[in-house]
């Protein structure tokens, strides 16, 4: 590392672009401001799962660089700050920055996060700018107020509120959610985490007619992919798509227990079993009319 | 319905006990259909609505139309039993709304087994 | 009155008459029916014969095996058994007994023991098959050390997989010190191609709650959850009104038998995700939270649902508890193997001519269930293997059909009991195609938590299908049971510590088959797409036109009465022609 500061350089947003630009600015010997709006850095990369093109692990990149840019002495990061006011030249600026309040005692505080766990309204310890909620129709409103009634007092009342939605709608519509969210007290992230996690959930809505193809070992040995690949023919989608018109909804399934019957199909609640492939444009053409 | 007690439960066994054995009953046949999820895929409420329609029809008063789950095998739904007063039960296998009315006449009524679609004679028992 | 002439003697009437004296004994009729010896009755080309007084009823050729039939039929329900009756010449009877069929015979049901002779969504006919008694008796003369210790005694083990014995796990919970205490019943059947679980809550929901109501007794809960996947409506509606039922009936609720026991049951559904049946992962889901799988210790028995101890059993773990109450530990115990007792319900499926679900006792052999039970392979194909236990399973191959199964062996061999998925496969089953299917699987339910698990079966899910495609290198088979070891090891939970088993399994007993893919480029099972194709032999087309109609590409074609052709660049390999073609002139290679 240069021992001799150059001069120094201010870098506003702390996402990777700003943390991986700090860090190679300050080891080339700059001392370098970091400003970033949200109370900590990161940015949107310390949300994804994986990074394109290679696929790795996005937090498994990230989380060293994060460390590295919190410890490096030529880094200095301001959080919870935005830019008020830039003023001079190139090779000189000035730039004055509003640091919005913490509440805490930043020199004292060792981030161990026990407060928020012990918050007693459960919001995050710091002020978070919402969002407003989106505006339902008044018909979604009093159907999510009944729902949310019904299972308010059971243990655990998340996924009985997320299965009687989709089993409304369908799907889960993400508009919904916010105000599930904010009657329930729950934070988004966690109905999130739930919501993509099941197989059964879907954030976008579904056709009218629901072909799902069992895949389970019985119906594969017995030729469900062959199956799989006619109706994708058959239809023009994948699976997992709707076609445009709305009407079918390709999806696959791992077992409905009737392997007797091996392999199955259902459409809405219709079984068809002991299917063959030739079998299934009239199968798609009887829903279709 | 108020709270059972140990007595309560001998008296409910014998009560239904006797009422599933037909013994005394005043009914002369029982008709299973075996409705779990494969036997309904396969067709067995189809085979349901036809037998209560022959019922219905020929209105006869004295046989029992009643469900139960899954007899195990799946590969020959739907399934019914047929159990006339003093004599084993049949299981018939692979049923379509024509054979369950041939049963229905010649069995039910008849008292005549249709061997080309019975599978077995008798019920099973724990070891 | 059993016949003690000489003929009838020499062909067994003595032995008949011993069995039909220990049978009538077993039904506690020994007051009612006396058996007797009488002297020739002159039909002696029929014996060993017995004729029941005052019925006057002849019965003939006797054998040992039919006499538990007859006297339960006979003695106990009043009806005669007409197959072993004397029928004049000229009138036959020729529908077999369920004795004789195959499927039945071996069957020993427990767990089963109300499939398809109750209705289940009637508590009154539950009871009358001896339903609830084995709760009453545990609720009012029986401690909660002794019925754990009937349960140890009778060496049931857990039938959700790993087969964890249940008297232990209860004891374990009851020991841990706690305000509150959970049971649930795991009925989030997750193996593809397994049924069991549901078929026991279709017919017989109440056999269930019974269980449970003996467990939580035991163990000291009052509250319980079923934990049951969405996907099976009836099983859910039936189970729903069993409990409201039972709660009628004061059997759920304040109170119990006026035993000073409350217990209710409440249900629970899943949404569709295989790791949800892993227990760890099922109390986060019932707490609705992330349902990823946390770290064993603390077991559920000391922390599970709001951290509390908690008892996780499986559907029929739980449907053979009131049997093992009513009839004893002996009983139980007595059937089985050494260290597996009992018996197993199997879904029997694939290819195999009797599919179903079938009740055996453990120890019984791999060729019994096949063979004698499943009526053997359709189409006069060659049996080659049958994949146990799901995704956490492996496959037993054709060389271990005398295997007698039970927990241990069936771990030996590389498979697992799993929760009792037995798919059975043929010669036309690729066993490459079999692991890359499971993998596809597994690495789509892999939550995602721990990295050897997330990736691991990826990795080995591209080596697998790369080998399927004919891309397979020198190397890989090595490759793939390296990272097989590492991704058992360095997985958290039980589903990437099993992931690896059907890729090891088939790679241990069908090595074969891997290296023709690699080296030869060949499928033997003709299964791989990439590595056949199909022509038409012209010698044997007769230009019927058949396979040209039924094509879906339109890739055959040919004039009338003169050998086809299939243009192998339109070809999507979908093996319509094949299946159609009455000659065998259809050639997939
Ligand atoms: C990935 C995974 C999936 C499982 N799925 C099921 C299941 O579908 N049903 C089940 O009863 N047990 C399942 N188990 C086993 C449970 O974790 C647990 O061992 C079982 O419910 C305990 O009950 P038992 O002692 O009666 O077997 C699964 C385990 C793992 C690791
Ligand atoms: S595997 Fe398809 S229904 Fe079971």
């Amino acid at each position: 590392m240069a021992e001799d500061k150059k001069g120094s350089v201010l870098i506003v947003g702390g996402g990777i672009a700003g943390i991986q630009s700090s860090l190679d600015l300050a080891n080339s010997g700059f001392k370098v401001y970091l400003v970033e709006k949200g109370p900590s850095i990161g940015g949107v990369m310390s949300q994804l799962d994986k990074t394109f093109p290679t696929n790795d692990c996005a937090m498994c990149i990230l989380a060293p660089k994060l460390v590295g840019t919190g410890r490096h002495p030529n880094i200095e990061l301001i959080t919870n700050a935005e830019i008020e006011e830039v003023m001079g030249e190139a090779g000189n600026f000035t730039v004055a920055v509003k640091k919005k309040p913490r509440y805490v005692d930043e020199d004292k505080c060792t981030g161990c996060g026990a407060c928020t766990e012990n918050c007693p309204v459960k919001k995050m310890i710091y002020p978070l700018e919402e969002e407003p909620l989106p505006i339902l129709k008044e018909k979604d409103i009093q159907k999510i107020r009944a729902i949310i009634k019904e299972h308010r007092e059971e243990m655990g009342k998340l996924m009985p509120v997320l299965q009687h939605i989709n089993k409304e709608y369908n799907y889960l519509p993400p508009d919904l959610l916010r105000h599930i969210s904010k009657e329930l007290d729950i934070p988004l992230v966690a109905i999130y985490q739930i919501a993509t996690f099941y197989n059964a959930f879907h954030l976008e809505p579904r056709g009218k007619h629901i072909v799902t193809v069992c895949v389970g070992t019985a119906c594969h040995v017995k030729g469900a992919p062959g199956l799989v690949e006619a109706l994708q023919q058959e239809l023009n989608i994948n699976v997992g798509e709707t076609t445009e018109d709305m009407s079918f909804t390709l999806e696959t399934a791992r077992c409905f227990g009737c392997c007797g019957l091996a392999p199955v199909i259902t459409v809405n609640e219709n079984v068809y079993g002991k299917l063959k492939r030739e079998e299934i444009p009239k199968i798609i053409k009887h829903y279709k009319d | 319905m108020h709270k059972l007690k140990i007595e309560d439960l001998e008296k409910i066994r014998e009560r239904a006990r006797r009422a599933t054995l037909l013994r005394e009953g005043d009914s002369k046949a029982k008709i299973i259909v075996h409705m779990g999820t494969c036997g309904i895929s396969a067709g067995a409420r189809k085979i349901m609505n036809a037998l209560l329609n022959i019922v219905e029809e020929t209105e006869v008063k004295d046989v029992i139309v009643t469900t139960s789950g899954c007899a195990g095998l799946c590969s020959r739904e739907p399934m019914v039993t047929v159990e006339l007063k003093g004599e084993a039960p049949v299981k018939y296998v692979d049923l379509t709304e024509e054979k369950i009315h041939k049963i229905f006449s010649k069995h039910v009524l008849g008292g005549k087994i249709v061997t080309e679609y019975a599978l077995a004679i008798g019920s099973e028992r724990e070891p | 009155m059993v016949c003690a002439g000489t003929a009838c003697v020499s062909c067994g009437s003595l032995g008949i008459k011993k069995i039909l004296e220990d049978e009538i004994q077993k039904q506690g009729l020994e007051n009612e029916i006396l058996v007797v010896t009488t002297g020739c009755n002159g039909f002696c080309g029929q014996g060993p014969i017995m004729a029941v007084q005052p019925d006057g009823i002849f019965y003939q050729k006797l054998t040992p095996k039919d006499i538990p039939h007859l006297v339960e039929e006979h003695f106990l329900k009043g009806r005669p058994v007409k197959r072993l009756m004397y029928i004049p010449p000229g009138e036959e009877n020729p529908v077999p007994l369920i004795s004789e069929i195959g499927f039945f015979q071996k069957q020993r049901l427990i767990a089963l023991r109300n499939k398809g002779l109750i209705d289940p969504e009637k508590i009154d006919e539950y009871i009358a098959r001896d339903g609830y008694r084995a709760m009453a008796k545990a609720l009012t003369s029986m401690t909660p050390e002794e019925i754990i210790k009937e349960i140890k005694d009778s060496g049931l083990r857990g039938r959700g997989g790993a087969g964890f014995p249940t008297g232990r796990k209860w004891e374990f919970c009851r020991k841990t010190k706690g305000d509150a205490k959970y049971i649930v019943c795991n009925a989030d059947e997750g193996d593809p191609g397994a049924y069991m679980d549901r078929s026991i809550i279709e017919s017989d929901p109440h056999a269930v709650i019974e269980g449970m109501l003996i467990g939580a007794k035991a163990i000291g809960s009052n509250k319980g959850f079923v934990y049951i996947r969405s996907e099976y409506p009836l099983a859910i509606e039936r189970l729903g009104t069993a409990i409201e039922q039972a709660r009628e009936y004061g059997l759920l609720g304040k109170n119990i038998f006026d035993a000073g026991f409350d217990f209710d049951i409440e249900m629970k559904q899943g949404a569709g995700a295989f790791v949800c049946g892993e227990e760890t992962s099922l109390i986060h889901s019932i707490e609705g939270i992330t349902p990823e799988p946390s770290q064993r210790p603390p077991f559920p028995a000391q922390s599970g649902l709001w951290g509390k101890p908690t008892n996780i059993n499986n559907v029929e773990t739980w449907a053979n508890v009131p049997r093992i109450i009513l009839r004893g530990a002996d009983w139980f115990a007595s059937i089985g193997t050494e260290k597996s007792k009992g018996t197993k319900v199997f879904s029997l499926v694939g290819k195999i001519n009797n599919t179903g679900l079938v009740e055996v006792p453990m120890g019984i052999t791999l060729r019994e269930i096949i063979y004698d039970i499943g009526g053997g392979i359709p189409g006069g194909k060659k049996f080659k293997a049958v994949q146990i236990g799901g995704p956490s399973g492996g496959v037993v191959p054709n060389a271990l059909l005398d295997l007698p199964i039970d927990y241990e062996r069936l771990t030996e061999v590389g498979a697992m009991m799993g929760s009792g998925g037995m798919v059975v496969m043929d010669e036309d089953t690729c066993m490459v195609d079999i692991a890359k299917y499971f993998l596809a699987f597994t690495n789509d339910e892999s939550c995602g938590k721990c990295t050897s698990c997330r990736e691991g079966s990826l990795a080995m899910l591209e080596i697998l299908t790369r080998i399927s495609e004919g891309k397979g290198k020198e190397g890989d088979i090595e490759f793939l049971e390296e990272l097989g070891k590492a991704v058992k090891d360095a997985s958290q939970c039980g589903l990437g510590q099993t992931l690896p088993n059907p890729v090891l399994s088939t790679i241990k007993h069908f090595r074969d088959e891997y290296e023709a893919h690699i080296k030869d480029k060949k499928c033997p099972a003709h299964t791989c797409k990439e590595l056949i194709s199909y022509y038409i032999d012209s010698d044997k087309c007769i230009g019927c036109g058949l396979c040209s109609k039924k094509c879906l590409v339109n890739a055959i074609s040919g004039e009338k009465k003169k050998p086809h052709q299939i243009d192998k660049s339109k070809c999507i390999k979908c093996g319509v022609c094949y299946d159609s073609c009455k000659f065998e002139a259809v050639i997939v290679e």
